[in-house]
């Protein structure tokens, strides 16, 4: 069988396609979990913040430290099924690194408990955002669509907001986190 | 020059057996996701991933989740052999093209 090169050159083209289809298809199988997960667990950091306020200062850190344990532990169960390393000891640096960076911003501001609540959903989603340029459009349009909606409940939602970032924060990655799977 | 493969080179084939060569050893794709993948219909894909499995370069396992069927297609080692030489002869066309030109 022979063909000629532009024959040949449309078939890499397409197997390049393909390639790049199946990398970005396992990166939303990974991340829609992730979304699933930090859906939930800011879910319920909201509506703890809703219902009894005094406790949301115990709530937080437990979402953070029950998240970031989630991520390494769904990150080290695709590791095994697929031998492919997704979350190792520099982005787990990183990761400290650009909290700390918040914590930082949140500290020089002096935020209230609106502004933490708007603040941090926006700064996790503007690098989620950027990611996405790399990675994949269902991330922009997520990241985008959070940002949009939390600075619509921080200007125009009044006592509900914490009630309205349950549903826009946590809801919005879950929703997400199923678009992914489905896309 | 090595000869293409006529198995592998027709266009959904190619695409099936590249979608499957890009994942890990002996890790495969549930036939709805290699579907979404190759922009394939049902009966097609059927049909083509019958003609990889009779040359022996893809494995079906059928397997029940829950009550749900699920049909799982892997490439096998011969399968990801020819592959490999597939696309080698490809770009061997495309370097003598222009060794030529």
């Amino acid at each position: 069988m022979s063909i000629e090169s532009r024959e040949a050159a449309a078939a890499l083209s397409d197997i390049e396609d393909i390639v790049r289809r199946v990398r970005q298809s396992r990166i939303y199988q990974l991340a829609s979990l992730l979304l699933i997960m930090w859906g939930a667990l800011t879910f319920t950091g909201y509506l703890v913040t809703w219902f009894s306020p005094r406790h949301a200062v115990y709530a937080w850190p437990a979402v953070y430290v029950v998240g970031i344990a989630g991520s390494a532990a769904i990150s080290v169960s695709n590791r095994m099924r697929s031998g492919i390393r997704t979350f190792d000891i520099r982005m787990f640096a990183a990761l400290l690194l650009f909290i700390a960076f918040g914590i930082f911003c949140c500290w020089l501001g002096h935020f209230g408990p609106r502004q933490l609540s708007t603040f941090w959903p926006i700064y996790f989603m503007l690098i989620y955002t950027i990611a996405g340029l790399w990675v994949g459009h269902a991330f922009v349009a997520i990241g985008l669509s959070i940002i949009v909606l939390t600075l619509a409940g921080y200007f125009f939602i009044g006592d509900a907001f914490d009630l309205w970032m349950a549903f826009v924060n946590g809801g919005g990655l879950m929703l997400g986190g199923l678009w992914m799977r489905r896309s | 020059m090595a000869e293409l493969d006529d198995i592998i080179h027709q266009p959904l084939r190619l695409r099936i057996m590249a979608a499957l060569t890009a994942l890990p050893d002996a890790q495969g794709l549930e036939f709805s996701r290699l579907k979404k993948l190759t922009g394939a219909t049902d009966g097609n894909l059927g049909a083509h991933i019958e003609t990889l499995a009779k040359a022996g370069y893809v494995a079906v396992d059928k397997a029940f989740v829950g009550k749900k069927p699920q049909t799982t297609v892997t490439a096998t080692a011969a399968g990801r052999g020819a592959f490999a030489r597939h696309v080698a002869t490809l770009q061997e066309i495309i370097a003598g093209a222009a060794r030529k030109s």
